[in-house]
């Protein structure tokens, strides 16, 4: 028997993916602490799959085959494996998040995307500043040597919209034309869910102009911009000179899926006082297309166009100091090509949630004998509803368009209407709930009423209350708490644990 | 045997309209009897029997509303043409038989009909071209962008092709690292492969690019075993190098002085589509003071001329632009014609853009010299006579001309094919060697009917 040790390949990565997990500052309280525990907005679940799932499955669809089934076997050496990934991820979070997401990843629930290679990151920061991506960018920007994509861990792409087709138009671009960075807006479903103004305002509009035919993004309309002249949007004469004919637009939301080229990150580090990715560094590269001073000035560290001869060489060398188009690309998905959203505030959480279950799988009863005699054969569910694993349903419960996670406890007499209720959580009987989103590990006493509420994981919603249109946070509860006496306070923690077992 | 044959013979003979008996004499075979196409013939026919029995059933209903020319719905009448046509289109797709679509197509609602085919009842073998998205295998990231340039015709042209794969793979080759109990040199040839298919799905091999690759298979096979592996590669990077500098930059240089010499002052010079040899011998003629005019014929879909004429203009040679059908027009005012090619024959046929076969015979009938200004290593040793055997669709929707970044969309609409209009767009066509001159090569110029001389002429025995 012939040991040989195989060698180590030098791995020739083509992009490396970024995922920014970030705190998730407009999902609170949902994303607030449970205790102790962070709830990362990461591993939030949308229809009982976390998140970063979803991205993380993307980015697998787009690159990575060959490390799998593997069609063309290298003949003559079954040893030698060329580690070749398209597509590697590193995953960049708060420390504080640090051990729930590395157990997600880590664990079998990753089944999903089992060939990815992802290394997990943290960017030390707290969590009362918001610290800007670009900032995170910068950081790391050692650790990328090669193009990278950024994604954000609440995009849900669109089965229609296949990463790989961003990448493609990526590698086109850069090759032909000098083209450094491609993007992807698209049309955000329209709300059909009403959603109270307490949970907070969909105000992602922003202007942008394009030019179809190049699939060329040309002008992002800032918050500076808009602070600046609220009653107009001001376009450069070099822009509509080069591009006469565009579109503008101020339904499309930013997807925040960025393909870049690594001379980005030169640019990045010169302009130091950027802050957020999107709504800075973008837009702002997005001038240097048309506008010639910039062009000048950033064009040596954006590089001349690399490897792009398709003429013969002689041709080439007749401009060697032409820099490239420097152009954004931009691929647009509308709302008719399929569902995309970006679940990064309450609103289109909800919306996520919605979806899914319309157009999940009708109900079935699960087939695992000793988590089907966890429902009641009395309860009515309706078809449109996903139920996790182990969740416990009593008799007469009736539950309708929701998802419930795992381990939940849902009492009698229960109603649960268009709800999304995340794992462990307890509802005693006679709850009634409509269109709220509770977290984990949230306990409502019975006969409480709860519309439209958003409550922090670990809540304790008292018997009897009722809440319209509130986050509840476990602050609020404290406050209540406080007022009492001290008596008063373990003699209710003593009644909700006895409700609870 | 021979009445097996033609009970087995597709699927256009009408004999096939009795599929369903595999033996026209009676008696059907027995299974051991019967070939293995002719089980699996026969095991698709009862396949498609069986379909068409299920089908039949919803859709006799549909077949009355087939009378109505009007208001057909989707599974009617609208799509039996095409769907009739792309049965017959679908050529080894070990689909169902087609002698039985033509009895049931009428009433065929497969799902196997594809909707994004262009059901052309002729030379479908042309094969639609595809975009790779699925990247089987160790493909390297160069050479997946090159597949994509080449795919969305953002390169285009023989050379253009053949230098951009030449130089992915010297990346490939610099990223290469040997496996153990292997040698450089049996193994490399193996894993250039799969990168060589990706490219080939992309978009057919050019002779160019087959050339290319035979000679970078010798040099491989050549290379010293001895070698410490970077110096190896290194000196097979040098080698692609010697060839683009050789075969394809110097013979270009070679072949502007010698087409040069036959243009003089006060000439007119036609030429078609955009070939860079013949863009890069006018402007070098342009550079070493010869005044003459140009004249640029183009034609759809691809308006490959908009580019030559970009370049000429900017030369400030006087240029006239027109369209194919009005060539008649200028001809009798042209002094030479100027074509590239895709590829030579040994029978001195010239594969180029599609048109070029009808630009040089108006010009032969005017007694235009037609000359055609080629390297030789785009040099073939196949005899070709036609174009129908092997040739490409340009892909739809049509690609915008390459040099501009304006709007040709506009100018250059998509036709929309109805069930009632398919298109047809082959890329090359054949010239053949009676309407030809004289081909400048960088080894001289030839007369078409000495072209199977040019191998001798490089100095080898068989092939470029």
């Amino acid at each position: 028997m012939e040991f040989s040790i195989a060698p180590l390949r030098p791995v020739t990565r083509e992009f490396l993916a970024i995922v920014l997990a970030g705190f998730g500052n407009e999902l609170v309280p949902l994303s607030g602490d449970l205790g102790n525990q962070p709830c990362p907005k990461a591993l939030l679940p949308i229809s009982n799959k976390p998140m970063i799932d979803y991205v993380l499955s993307w980015i697998e669809k787009s690159g990575i085959k060959g490390q799998g089934t593997r069609p063309f076997t290298v003949l003559s050496d079954p040893l030698a494996r060329p580690l070749r990934c398209y597509l590697d991820v590193l995953l960049i979070c708060p420390p504080s998040h640090r051990p729930s997401i590395s157990h997600f990843i880590y664990s079998e629930s990753l089944a999903s995307s089992p060939s990815l290679c992802i290394d997990l990151q943290t960017f030390d920061d707290s969590q009362g500043l918001s610290v800007g991506t670009c900032s995170v960018l910068r950081h790391f920007s050692s650790r990328i040597k090669e193009d990278f994509v950024i994604l954000p861990c609440d995009f849900i792409p669109p089965p229609s919209l296949p990463l790989s087709k961003l990448l493609n138009k990526f590698r086109i671009e850069t090759m032909s034309d000098g083209a450094i960075v491609t993007t992807c807006w698209f049309e955000p479903p329209s709300g059909k869910t009403t959603v109270p103004e307490e949970w907070g305002t969909n105000s992602q509009a922003t202007p942008i102009v394009w030019d179809n035919s190049t699939g060329t993004l040309l002008y992002v309309d800032t918050l500076d911009n808009t602070d600046r002249n609220p009653e107009e949007v001001e376009l450069r004469m070099s822009l509509l000179c080069r591009y006469p004919r565009t579109n503008m637009s101020s339904k499309l939301q930013d997807s925040h899926v960025y393909v870049c080229k690594r001379q980005v990150l030169g640019v990045l580090q010169q302009k130091g006082d950027f802050e957020s990715l999107r709504e800075d560094f973008f837009p702002w590269l997005c001038k240097l297309q048309y506008q010639k001073t910039r062009q000048l000035k950033y064009g040596n560290v954006l590089g001349n166009l690399e490897g792009s001869e398709p003429s013969s060489p002689d041709e080439g060398h007749e401009d060697p100091s032409v820099t490239g188009s420097l152009r954004v690309g931009i691929v647009i998905h509308r709302a008719k090509d399929g569902f995309c959203i970006r679940a990064n505030d309450l609103p289109s959480y909800l919306e996520a949630n919605r979806h899914f279950v319309d157009s999940a799988s009708s109900y079935t009863l699960p087939s695992d004998p000793q988590m089907r005699s966890l429902i009641d054969a009395k309860a009515s569910i309706s078809p449109d509803s996903i139920i996790g694993d182990f969740t416990k349903v009593d008799e007469r419960a009736s539950i309708k368009k929701s998802v419930i996670g795992k381990h939940c406890v849902v009492g009698k007499m229960a109603k649960i209407v268009g709800c999304v209720i995340l794992d462990h959580c307890v509802i005693a009987d006679g709850a009634k709930l409509e269109s709220s989103i509770l977290g984990k590990n949230t306990r409502v006493g019975s006969k409480a009423t709860l519309v439209h509420c958003v409550t922090q994981g670990g809540y304790e919603v008292k018997d009897n209350e009722s809440y319209r249109n509130e986050r509840l946070d476990i602050t609020d509860w404290e406050a209540e708490a406080d007022e009492e006496r001290e008596e008063d306070d373990d003699e209710a923690f003593g009644d909700s644990d006895e409700e609870s077992g | 045997m021979t009445q097996t044959a033609i009970a087995q013979t597709p699927t256009k003979s009408s004999n096939a309209r009795q599929s369903l008996n595999p033996n026209p004499d009676g008696g059907p075979k027995s299974q051991k009897q019967m070939s293995k196409a002719e089980r699996r013939d026969l095991q698709e026919r009862q396949r498609a029997a069986k379909a068409a029995a299920k089908a039949s059933v919803p859709s006799t209903p549909a077949a009355k509303s087939n009378t109505t020319p009007t208001g057909v719905t989707a599974k009617g009448a609208a799509q039996s043409p095409a769907s009739a046509a792309k049965k017959s289109g679908k050529t080894a797709d070990g689909k169902p038989v087609k002698g039985e679509q033509e009895d049931t197509s009428h009433l065929h609602t497969h799902a196997q009909v594809d909707d994004t085919t262009r059901g052309l009842r002729i030379f479908s073998h042309f094969g639609l071209p595809k975009s790779p998205s699925v990247t089987k295998g160790d493909v390297h990231p160069a050479i997946i962008r090159v597949g994509l340039q080449f795919s969305d015709f953002k390169i285009t042209g023989a050379d253009a092709r053949c230098i951009a794969m030449l130089t992915a793979f010297k990346a490939v080759i610099q990223d290469y690292v040997t496996p153990p109990n292997t040698t450089l040199s049996r193994h490399l040839m193996t894993h250039l492969s799969p990168q060589i298919n990706h490219l080939v799905l992309a978009r057919p091999m050019s002779v160019t690019m087959g050339n290319a690759i035979r000679q970078l298979k010798l040099e491989i096979s050549g290379s010293d075993i001895d070698l410490p592996e970077q110096d190896a590669k290194n000196a097979l990077c040098s080698k692609i190098d010697n060839y683009i500098r050789d075969r394809i930059v110097i013979a270009d240089q070679v072949i502007q002085e010698t087409a040069g010499k036959k243009i003089k002052d006060g000439d007119v010079i036609l030429t078609y589509a955009r070939s860079s040899v013949v863009q890069k011998v006018l402007l070098h003629a342009w550079e070493d003071g010869k005044r003459f005019s140009a004249i640029v014929v183009d034609s759809r879909p691809m308006l490959e001329g908009k580019a030559i004429l970009k370049a000429l203009t900017a030369a400030s040679i006087p240029c006239t632009y027109l369209l194919l059908p009005s060539l008649p027009s200028v001809l009798p005012h042209a002094t030479t014609l100027f074509v590239g090619a895709h590829s030579i024959h040994a029978n001195g046929a010239v594969f180029s853009r599609a048109g070029t076969a009808t630009v040089a015979m108006m010009a032969k009938l005017h007694n235009v010299p037609v000359v055609v200004c080629c390297e030789t290593y785009k040099w073939s040793e196949t005899v070709r006579w036609d174009s129908f055997s092997k040739n490409e669709l340009a892909p739809t929707p049509f690609p915008s001309s390459a040099s501009s970044n304006c709007h040709s969309s506009r100018h250059n609409p998509d036709i929309k094919t109805s069930h009632n209009l398919s298109v047809l767009c082959p890329l090359y066509d054949l010239t053949p060697p009676s309407y030809i001159t004289a081909v400048v090569t960088e080894v001289g110029v030839i007369p078409p009917s000495s072209m199977s001389s040019i191998p001798a002429a490089l100095g080898r025995t068989i092939g470029a």
